[in-house]
């Protein structure tokens, strides 16, 4: 054993004074490796979701808490939760997974605010956030104001409802969990708002164990049972409980617990490797300096700054995105 | 020596590059991936254009460059897409 980790890790004249593991066959058993492991989480994750999959907590009340926790912050007026603005979210998100699309604009040409005409809510000024694959409320939310554009929705003092719809699917062939926020004012009652038939894509309704509440379909609530609920919400004071009301089930949180979230397991056995492979290339190049070697050889170096530049690189990549 | 010094404050700046480029593209990582690749691809060529300078150019240390570049952009295919 003592021999082997010598002959791999340190440079020896059983491994022609190079480390093996940066010997060229074995650099090239790394690529194979990575191909192999990146292949292997998606057949697992395919096989078994509930094992290794993406660990996913974004509900609709903590959205809201965090929207107005921002906005008090600024000094502005708590925002409502409004049904009609939820289903024009909701509806946004399914036709986001129908057409398979990531964008403002459908490719259609139907744009965010034809889906809040279609709801029912009469706006003089509206707006509309995206997000999609973070694993937490507070990091949409973190990330929208850490956008100058997605902030300015958040904290615009005009705004006075706010709908949300967090929806699970597949977006260009990648699991996604999408989150739609809509802010209007000058809404109509929602009395008169009619009842939007949707249909919970397929994707999304069949996703592992995401979806919580036990309230009926958007597309089965009337505006009668909106309506009280959403007129007496106090989203500061007691935030949970009427949401639950006004939202519907299938849009108002995807929650999902496997026993391995995939992004930490990648990223942590690519960063675990990266390390290695610097630890190794630093070893050999001391023990060559050292020794005066000469030896036909990449240099170390400028490896172990290409690796240190890619671990920098690699810690700024965000699951999540904003649009 | 003082070429050795020039070389790799070019190194330097193609990864420094590298970094600011991919941080700027939080929101896409289609280009993050595309920033990867082309600096994996500038640092094997400035391997091969060192090691020709130094003297000591040899398909072994062209394949090791590859290689290394190969690494970098499975693992960020890794973190990126899965």
């Amino acid at each position: 054993m003592h021999q082997f980790l010598k002959h791999f890790f340190l440079p020896h004249h059983s491994n022609n004074h190079r480390a093996k593991a940066l010997h060229i066959d074995s650099l090239l058993c790394y690529v194979l490796l990575f191909a192999i492991f990146n292949l292997g989480i998606r057949i697992v994750h395919r096989e078994f979701p509930n094992v290794l999959g993406y660990a996913t907590d974004i509900r609709v009340d903590a959205l809201l808490a965090s929207t107005n926790a921002e906005r008090a912050s600024n000094g502005l007026s708590a925002l409502k939760l409004n049904g009609a603005l939820s289903q024009a979210a909701a509806a946004k998100a399914q036709d986001m997974f129908a057409n398979d699309y990531w964008a403002h604009n459908s490719p259609q040409g139907k744009t965010p605010w034809s889906f809040i005409v279609g709801s029912g809510y009469k706006y003089t000024i509206a707006g509309e956030n995206l997000a999609k694959n973070f694993s937490t409320s507070g990091g949409v939310v973190s990330a929208w104001m850490a956008s100058p554009t997605h902030r300015e929705n958040i904290v615009k003092p005009g705004y006075q409802d706010v709908g949300f719809a967090v929806v699970n699917g597949t977006l260009n062939g990648e699991e996604t969990t999408l989150v739609v926020q809509m802010f209007g004012a000058g809404g109509a009652p929602i009395a008169e708002v009619p009842p939007v038939k949707t249909v919970i894509p397929e994707s999304a309704a069949s996703s592992e164990k995401p979806i919580v509440a036990e309230v009926p379909q958007l597309g089965e609530q009337t505006a009668e049972e909106i309506v009280p609920v959403a007129k007496s919400v106090d989203v500061v004071a007691s935030p949970v409980a009427p949401i639950s009301s006004v939202l519907s089930n299938a849009f108002s949180a995807v929650t999902k617990t496997p026993m391995f979230n995939i992004p930490t397991v990648t990223r942590d056995i690519a960063f675990m490797f990266i390390g290695l492979i610097i630890g190794v290339l630093i070893i050999d190049g001391l023990v060559v300096s050292r020794k005066k070697i000469v030896r036909v050889a990449g240099h170390n170096m400028a490896h172990i700054l290409f690796f240190v530049a890619f671990f920098i690189a690699l810690t700024m990549v965000r699951r999540g995105v904003l649009l | 020596m003082k070429l050795k010094y020039v070389n790799f404050i070019v190194l330097g700046i193609i990864l420094a590059s590298g970094i600011f480029t991919f941080s700027g593209a939080q929101n896409d990582r289609t280009i993050q991936l595309f920033v990867g690749i082309a600096t994996s691809i500038a640092y094997v060529l400035w391997g091969m254009i060192y090691h020709a300078l130094e003297g000591d150019l040899h398909l072994k240390v062209v394949i090791e460059y590859s290689l290394v570049g190969a690494i970098a952009i499975i693992l960020l295919l890794t973190i990126l897409w899965t």
